[in-house]
């Protein structure tokens, strides 16, 4: 609803009468949440998964819609045809708080006949009828997804298809309603609550807003840019056409974590000037100029706000090591040699001042915080912070139903490269794996790179158990043992990014979702063979 | 809203809320083993949390709704005698060890199984911070002590014993070399205290009261501090250069130390009154020469003045070289001065009049010295000293009464010739200090001359003088003065802080223990070690050390010390820190003697991270009503009787979360990863957050002298003290050795970094920001935030690159 936010709290999932579950396995990559999913089941909650792998909740699913990777807008839309063909939708809600209904109706109605959404996404019609008729007729329904939907070409359109199902029924700003992103990261959603992107200032305020830039000079005693910002694949295009020179990276290993590496790799070579700050020497490293020691989490104090928008401060553990210091002091020190007097000496002063500029962390201070943690918008130091978003209206008056487009994967199986490769995460290690494989429990539990295969496809390829494989395509080659998983289907092999010696972004298409620029993660192709 | 009178006390409770979270609520106490939050019962409840309902009579308050006025009391004799003898029940069924076996002895309380921990971890600094919590001397313990522990090392009855005192050296050596762990210095709290004697009693009471905030000086007689470390004990046992950066830690820390001061002579108690210390501690050791008592002592020379001369450099090493040598007595000062006279290539008899089994200093001190070339004569005592030429000493061989008292044989009498005798029988407190002043004539003594103190506060008769060491004590080890010193620390901080003097709970009562004696011992626990070699120091060879004074033992390497500490039994119960079973025998005062001396469940240890022993399960089934995956088999038959029999096994379906470790009230599941025993009220519980995925789990750290401990879960939303495996076990990253730890700067990414300092690296990113920046616009740079930093830190980061540098090239990863 404007922001990548939960506008609702995880307990919600709870109070859900139907749980619909699309590209996210929370088991492995959002464990807590996977238990109060488990939770609700258990209490007799219904449930929707639609995932190409047979993730473990589809074993409890009333209905599981295996579909093809790629096709989750033409798998919402369908549904929504579904529901507004049979006139599911909550009426009353659309005519109060709905807007752009008839284009919208027009275009589900004409474009995405189950005929058109069973050729993409290869379940049968009447699975997605099924599903239709069970979440728009439940009272409490909620939609969780997670990068298995964001992770592709037409990554923002899913989004808006899911959000446009919870729109048709009214699922908004009610117990147990709504749509949930999962977000992937600990501090994701405060990194962009906090403007760390380049369309907002921080609280996803316009900066094309005169008002807006106004209110931040008060504060920041600067004029603010007003030239459209860049984001990262952008500047890595630009930086490969040398129109782009210096980069600043702060905890974030771009050389490891990106998609299509190799081109990333030749990016970050051709820049002037590279600083990475981070705790361990990230892959980045190679092409930096200067690299900065940070502290950790246990070794300072702050605030992260996890994926239901709580803001929950964290109290310094240990000290660093060395000469490691907070980000934020790095951060200061440096302004302050670059002629700017920031005397910030706490977190807690910078906490201050977001509240200034954004009236959503307007009460958030980190004495609020010592005990519990509090969800924005929270508007003054007397507000209780907002569990569920939207319970009396919306920001911008009425909801707008968004036309979802589909596009296709940029790859396709072919001749040539036979297999489709998904990127996942497991559940004993985190992202590109710097901690986790730094500490002895997890490393043990889970010691090296595997790739999942369907057994059949492994048989046919001559490929055991435990078995060294090579991954590879135009773009890489990379080696894992392999797993034999039946809960893969044929066709599709499934691996992580947590390791270094299996840099499986390397393998990465080049495929940009068309809003955001989110690397499409999830559909690359490639060849699999023993070693 | 219902009245609820529980102990005389008024409740306000709603209706249907349970009787013992009122209870619980207002802080009341009512014992539970098996309640859980989460409205689960067991099939068999522990009964633990009876109380007295007037008018209804026993209750389970865990199961009691409240649903009118009562009146409740939970310690009614009946209610007592129903605890007490489930308590007993339990306690019969429980096999164990609280504490390590090696942990009583130690006059100095170390936690020996959680720094052997530590160094088994490889974390060899947060070894040595524990070690430091109650011994800041560790590289010269590590040289001198005794070693009380080690004779009680359960190892030994696998093979030997674990070489704990050496792996205490280690440490303190690793640490000399490779730094400390920053310690927390707090700021003067404007009290004074003086100490007299810079021995091991005076710097470990300076060293604890500075870290208390008090002022602390030191007076010593001596030019430097260290006492008999620096002065009495040769190099070639405890290296000069060690004393010296040992005590320089401890001045450095802040503490003042007034050299060539001698009390009696440059000042006075009451000098010390006036001059503004609130409290004075005495700890000048035992300097005065103990005699045996034969004819023509005096003319032998005392040891230990030798040795204090030797040390201060002050022996004219000609006058000794190559004489022959006769010492009286096996005290520590006679072995020692012995092995210095070798060096100086005398001939050297050290004559005991008791038997090499009866010598009081550890057989393998005497082992050094004779395979230095020293010649011990047992069973010998002297009769006689007459000065000649040289001197001519009687001896006579002695044998023990009935009552085991010493008796000379003078009908064996025999004649040695010697070119110098000493004597060393060891020393005594000296009382001259009494015609030191006023004050010091009122301090009274002990009948045996010794300085009376009150055991439990350390205080003399004057309240605000303490004494510690070897001045109270008589000459003992360097161990106990350490812990004599801290000790009168702690009393003197209490005493100015007008706080109660602390007294520790004695609980020797409530520690279950496997067997104290070999041969009670069980030996199926036994069979689960495989047998280990100990690794011993090596001792250089006696042909070549005795040339000169370097130090005869080498420490341990890296890989010695941590195959040495994975010898460890880790007999101390690693649970001991959350056992709410202990607590609450403590609490009804219910003792451990009838526990079960033999063990009765194999210990798993199949589980990849959680150790099972069943012999420690209470049976209360909180690991299975409150695992999230069903993924426990628990079974209990005959529970609380000795018939009992439990059945406990992982299923497939457990995903290593540890949710039920952190639950279980006794060490039944333990973590794998933690090897330290500690207590939580010794330990800083710290609020923190997840770092891995977006859910954000709260968690707390638990942390102790700046080293994290363990993680468990928090009870807030949105987790409500649940995690995943990475939230309890992935934390050790922040340890590795991998971390960056300086500033690295290069000019080419084709040439090698080059650490640098913050300054240097600060002023170079600057200036090459703002150079591409004037060349190519603020469109040619760009600034990443983080999904692993902090709200504040992004924020500071957007808004440098928007205010600074005038560019929205912000981004994060928001798409990985």
């Amino acid at each position: 609803m404007g922001t990548g936010a939960a506008c609702v709290h995880f307990e919600e999932i709870l109070n859900a009468e139907l749980l619909f579950l699309t590209g996210t396995n929370s088991t492995d990559a959002h464990p807590i949440v996977a238990q109060k999913i488990s939770r609700a089941l258990d209490r007799g909650c219904k449930l929707i998964v639609a995932d190409p792998r047979r993730i473990a909740f589809a074993d409890r699913a009333n209905v599981y819609l295996p579909l093809r990777p790629g096709s989750n807008v033409p798998l919402l839309n369908g549904i929504a045809h579904v529901i507004v063909r049979e006139g599911l939708y909550n009426k009353e809600f659309v005519e109060n708080y709905v807007d752009n209904f008839e284009a919208y109706q027009h275009y589900i109605l004409s474009e995405w006949d189950l005929g058109r959404v069973s050729r993409y996404t290869g379940i049968k019609p009447y699975l997605i009828e099924q599903a239709a008729i069970m979440y728009a007729t439940s009272k409490r329904a909620l939609i969780l997804w997670g990068l298995g939907l964001s992770e592709h070409r037409s990554g923002s359109y899913g989004a808006m298809a899911a959000a446009n199902l919870a729109t048709l029924c009214g699922f908004w700003g009610k117990p147990g309603c709504g749509a949930m992103p999962l977000r992937g990261q600990n501090n994701v959603q405060g990194a962009c609550d906090m403007g760390g992107l380049p369309y907002v200032l921080p609280g996803y305020q316009s900066y094309k807003d005169d008002g807006v830039r106004m209110r931040f000079k008060e504060v920041w005693k600067e004029d603010l840019p007003v030239v459209d910002g860049k984001t990262l694949p952008t500047m890595l295009r630009d930086a490969l056409a040398g129109k782009f020179k210096a980069l600043y990276a702060m905890g974030y290993d771009v050389a490891m974590s990106h998609g299509n590496l190799g081109e990333v790799w030749r990016a970050l070579s051709n820049l002037e000037f590279l600083v990475v700050q981070d705790i361990f020497m990230p892959l980045s490293g190679k092409y930096a100029h200067v690299v900065l020691p940070s502290a950790c989490v246990y070794e300072k104090s702050g605030t992260y706000t996890n994926g239901e928008r709580r803001v929950q401060f964290f109290e310094k553990a240990v000290n660093p090591p060395g000469d490691a210091k907070p980000d934020w002091l790095i951060i200061t020190e440096l302004a302050r040699k670059l002629g700017f007097s920031w005397n910030y000496t706490s977190s807690s002063e910078v906490a201050l001042e977001i509240g200034k500029v954004w009236q959503g962390w307007g009460g958030i201070n980190h004495s609020r915080l010592k005990e519990r943690g509090i969800q924005w918008p929270c508007l003054d130091e007397d507000h209780p912070g907002t569990s569920i978003l939207f319970t009396t209206g919306f920001p911008k008056g009425k909801v707008h139903l968004a036309l979802a487009k589909h596009v296709p994967p940029l790859e396709e199986p072919n001749e040539a490269f036979t297999f489709t490769l998904v990127t996942v995460r497991n559940l004993e290690h985190y992202n590109i794996g710097s901690m986790t494989r730094r500490s002895s429990s997890l490393l043990n539990l889970y010691p090296e790179p595997l790739v999942d295969i369907n057994p059949d496809d492994a048989e046919r390829l001559g490929i055991l158990e435990g078995a060294k494989v090579r991954v590879w395509n135009n773009r890489g080659e990379v080696f894992y043992r392999a797993r034999l998983d039946k809960r893969v289907p044929k066709g599709l092999v499934f691996t992580d990014f947590h390791f270094v010696d299996a840099l499986t972004n390397l393998l990465v298409s080049p495929g940009l979702d068309e809003l955001m620029e989110t690397p499409e993660y999830k559909v690359s192709v490639v060849n699999i063979e023993p070693v | 809203m219902i009245r609820v009178r529980i102990n005389d006390r008024e409740l306000n409770a709603n209706p249907g809320d349970l009787l013992l979270e009122i209870a619980r609520r207002e802080g009341i106490y009512i014992p539970s083993l098996c309640y859980l939050k989460n409205g689960s019962v067991p099939e068999k409840p522990c009964g633990l949390c009876v109380v007295k309902v007037a008018g209804e009579g026993i209750v389970r308050s865990c199961s009691y709704k409240v649903e009118r006025e009562i009146e409740v009391s939970t310690e009614d004799p009946e209610v007592n005698a129903i605890r007490k003898k489930i308590l007993e029940g339990l306690v019969s069924n429980h096999y164990g060890d609280c504490k390590a076996p090696c942990h009583t002895p130690c006059p100095g309380g170390l936690n020996i199984q959680g720094y052997i921990g530590f160094i088994a971890k490889g974390d060899f600094k947060a070894s040595l911070a524990l070690i430091k919590e109650r011994l800041p001397l560790p590289a010269s313990v590590g040289r001198v002590c005794p070693r009380f522990c080690e004779p009680v090392c359960r190892r030994a009855l696998v093979d030997e014993a674990v070489a704990i005192n050496n792996l205490k050296r280690f440490v303190a050596d690793y640490c000399m070399e490779n730094g400390e762990l920053p310690l927390e210095v707090p700021p003067l709290n404007g009290k004074k205290v003086a100490i007299v004697g810079g021995g091991p009693a005076g710097l470990s009471a300076a060293y604890f009261l500075r870290l208390e905030g008090f002022e602390v000086t030191i007076f010593d007689r001596e030019k430097e501090a260290g006492g008999l470390l620096r002065y009495g004990i040769p190099a070639f046992k405890l290296p000069k250069d060690v004393v010296k950066k040992e005590v320089e830690g401890i001045l450095n820390l802040g503490v003042e130390f007034q050299g060539g001061k001698i009390w009696g002579r440059d000042f006075s108690l009451k000098d010390l009154k006036e001059a503004g210390y609130g409290a004075v501690l005495l700890a000048i050791g035992a300097r005065k020469e103990k005699l045996y008592g034969f004819e023509g002592e005096g003319l032998a020379e005392s040891a230990l003045k030798f040795l204090l001369d030797f040390g201060r450099g002050e022996v004219d090493n000609k006058a000794y070289t190559k004489k022959r040598i006769g010492i009286l007595g096996c005290s520590y000062t006679a072995i020692e001065l012995a092995r210095v006279l070798r060096r100086l290539d005398c001939e050297v008899e050290v004559i005991y009049p008791r038997s090499r089994t009866e010598v009081s200093v550890p057989l393998r001190e005497i082992g050094y010295a004779e395979r230095e070339g020293v010649k011990f004569t047992y069973v010998t005592a002297p009769l006689k000293l007459i000065k000649g030429g040289g001197f001519h000493l009687t001896l006579a061989k002695t044998t023990l009464s009935e009552k085991r008292e010493l008796k000379i044989l003078p009908e064996t009498a025999f004649e040695r010739e010697y070119d110098l005798v000493f004597r060393a029988w060891g020393e005594l407190p000296s009382d001259e200090f009494k015609a030191f002043g006023d004050i010091e004539a009122k301090l009274e003594l002990n009948p045996d001359g010794t300085i009376k103190i009150n055991s439990q506060t350390m205080q003399t008769s004057e309240p605000w003088i303490f004494a510690a060491g070897d001045f109270v004590h008589g000459a003992k080890t360097v161990i106990q003065a350490v812990a004599s010193g801290r000790r009168a620390a702690n009393m003197i901080a209490s005493y100015l802080e007008s706080k109660p003097f602390e007294r520790a709970a004695v609980t020797v009562k409530f520690d279950f223990s496997r067997g104290k004696r070999a041969e009670e011992f069980d030996s199926n626990f036994l069979d689960l070690f495989v047998p280990s070699e100990r690794m011993h120091l090596k001792e250089r060879e006696p042909v070549e050390r005795v040339r000169d004074f370097e130090e005869v033992l080498i420490g341990f390497t890296e890989e010695e010390a941590f195959k040495e500490a994975n010898r460890c039994l880790k007999c101390g119960c690693l649970g001991i820190h959350k056992c709410d079973f202990r607590e609450i025998l403590i609490k009804e005062d219910v003792g451990v003697a009838k526990s079960r001396k033999k063990m009765k469940y194999a210990i798993q240890k199949d589980h990849p991270l959680i150790e099972v022993d069943s012999n420690k399960c209470v049976a209360c089934s909180k690991c299975v009503r409150s695992c999230p995956y069903s993924a426990i088999f628990f079974s209990v038959v005959n529970k609380g009787t000795p018939q009992e029999v439990i059945t406990f096994r992982f299923t497939e379906a457990c995903v290593n979360c540890g949710a039920c470790v952190d639950v279980c009230p006794t060490g039944a599941l333990t973590k794998k990863e933690l090897l330290i025993p500690y207590s939580r009220n010794q330990s800083k519980p710290v609020k923190s957050v997840c770092t891995f995925c977006g859910v954000g789990c709260n968690l707390t750290v638990w942390v102790k002298n700046g080293t994290i401990l363990e993680v468990t879960g928090r009870d807030l939303p949105p987790n409500r003290g649940y995690t995943c495996v990475k939230g309890r076990f992935g934390w050790e990253f922040y340890k590795s050795k991998d971390r960056l730890t300086q500033p690295l700067l290069r000019k080419s990414i084709n040439d090698d970094f080059r650490a640098v300092s913050w300054e240097e690296a600060l002023d170079y990113v600057a200036e090459n920001l703002l150079k591409i920046r004037d060349k190519y616009g603020p469109e040619a740079l760009g600034f990443l935030c983080s999904a692993r930093t902090s709200n504040e830190e992004n924020f500071l980061m957007q808004k440098l690159a928007r205010t600074i540098f005038k560019t929205n090239n912000v981004d994060c990863p928001a798409r990985v």
